[in-house]
């Protein structure tokens, strides 16, 4: 086995910074997490509001909310990378690599989370909304206040499991070319050319690290004091 | 170069999705058959807790699931010949060696997922009723078939039909390494043929029809499989 080769302070430097430090430029795993936080951020604002109008009793909100969700689901990320990535050009639209990516995954995460937002909004109690109601509340507030809060509680472990795949989906941002955790990995792999193994099995360690972390920290939202005090009371 | 027209794309380019969407679903094809058999095993082993199987099979879970496919891909790909010994890696290199490299990393990591579904599927049925039919004197094969095997398949069916919709959605993927499927088919008629508009339309049509048809399947069976054995359509369960 070669993991001298491989664990050089180098090439863990790339792993983790790209080429930050000699063309400033983010790479390697900051780069991953770049995409994929901000993917995870959006995906949750766009998910919340698709759940609701999929939960919406008028035809004009849950039917577009409907296509959105099952458009987005039965086609491959893959797909969806390349269309915001080659087809903006056909209409003189320049695209950024890191804009399709991002876009791309936001979509595409965003389509999953909806589904876990509208049965997380399906399961609070109908006693609690009209409670919200009898006090006055109008819609806006018992959604914000009353509806979300519960639902995101009670969603937290299939949340993680969506923010899981979609760090796990950043692996895609290589096939068009950024300079990501998996695309670092590559280069590494085919400069030093006899450590194949070792190189993959690195990555798959880095991405599993950072994984069980983002899991262990949704684990810790559970405790509904914690959860209370980062989300309720802003 | 703008404007959307079908009627560019010439018999090449629609010669070359065809034999895209094959490859497409052949290794779909042979990949749900592996995962199914990896995830029956593992999910079986993992409910039954033995020993020191339980720390094997969870390992492989938590990795084969936390990891990014592709990257299980790549690694299979450049360490089959490594990792694997010479009886195993010989028929993999004479199958095609990308396709199978493929088909290994698809059947490992949506193995883990389906393993999962079963090991809940197990865990749902009643533990008296284990005990039930050991007493009424049925054999281990008897219990499995006839009272646990009916109930897993109906609780089990949904999901592992969503996991396959995953699964036709993973293999565009292998384009990473070289295989010859459905969005491979798309970079190639994108970069020789300049119709990558036309070309990515039709895939994405092709992938939303295959997925939209192997989701409404899963919904039926569903249907089918909650209502109770031996009643007909209609009629109230008894």
């Amino acid at each position: 086995m070669n993991w001298e080769r491989v664990w050089t302070a180098t090439n863990w430097e790339r792993l983790l910074f790209g080429n930050l430090f000699s063309t400033g430029e983010s790479g390697g795993l900051l780069l991953t997490l770049q995409i994929g936080l901000l993917a995870i951020v959006l995906a949750t604002v766009i998910g919340a509001a698709i759940g609701l109008m999929r939960n919406a009793t008028s035809r004009w909100l849950w039917l577009p909310a409907a296509a959105y969700v099952e458009g987005l689901r039965n086609v491959p990320l893959l797909i969806l990378v390349f269309w915001a990535y080659f087809v903006p050009p056909h209409f003189g639209l320049q695209t950024s690599k890191f804009a399709a990516v991002l876009v791309a995954l936001t979509l595409f995460t965003s389509a999953y989370i909806a589904e876990v937002v509208r049965g997380g909004i399906l399961a609070v109690p109908r006693t609690v909304v009209d409670s919200a109601r009898a006090i006055g509340l109008n819609w806006w507030q018992i959604q914000l206040r009353i509806v979300l809060p519960i639902a995101f509680f009670n969603m937290i472990p299939a949340l993680a499991g969506r923010y899981v795949v979609a760090i796990k989906n950043t692996s895609l941002a290589f096939l068009i070319g950024l300079s990501d955790l998996t695309e670092i990995g590559r280069q590494i792999s085919n400069h030093l050319m006899t450590a194949p193994v070792e190189v993959y099995a690195t990555l798959l360690l880095i991405y599993f690290v950072v994984n069980a972390l983002l899991s262990r920290a949704m684990q810790q939202l559970e405790d509904r004091r914690r959860f209370g005090r980062l989300f309720v009371r802003l | 170069m703008s404007g959307f027209d079908l009627g560019a794309l010439d018999a090449e380019s629609w010669h070359r999705i065809l034999a895209g969407l094959a490859v497409t679903c052949k290794l779909a094809a042979v990949s749900l058959v592996f995962a199914s058999l990896i995830g029956i095993v593992v999910g079986t082993l993992r409910w039954a807790n033995l020993p020191v199987l339980r720390q094997i099979t969870w390992l492989y879970v938590e990795i084969a699931r936390n990891t990014p496919p592709l990257v299980q891909i790549l690694f299979w790909y450049f360490s089959a010949s490594v990792l694997l010994p010479a009886w195993a890696f010989v028929p993999l290199r004479d199958a095609g060696y990308e396709f199978s490299a493929a088909a290994l990393a698809l059947s490992l990591y949506h193995g883990a997922f389906m393993g999962e579904v079963f090991r809940a599927g197990l865990n749902s049925v009643n533990a008296g009723q284990f005990q039930a039919a050991r007493a009424l004197g049925m054999s281990f094969l008897q219990l499995m078939t006839r009272i646990v095997a009916p109930q897993v398949a109906r609780i089990t069916a949904p999901p592992m039909v969503n996991e396959a919709v995953a699964l036709v959605k993973s293999t565009s993927l292998a384009l990473a390494i070289g295989v010859a499927e459905l969005t491979y088919q798309y970079k190639h008629i994108d970069n020789f043929m300049f119709r990558g508009f036309e070309a990515l339309m039709v895939i994405t049509i092709i992938y939303l029809t295959l997925c939209l048809a192997l989701s409404l399947f899963g919904r039926l069976l569903g249907h089918r499989l909650s209502r109770p054995r031996g009643s007909a359509p209609g009629q109230a369960a008894a």
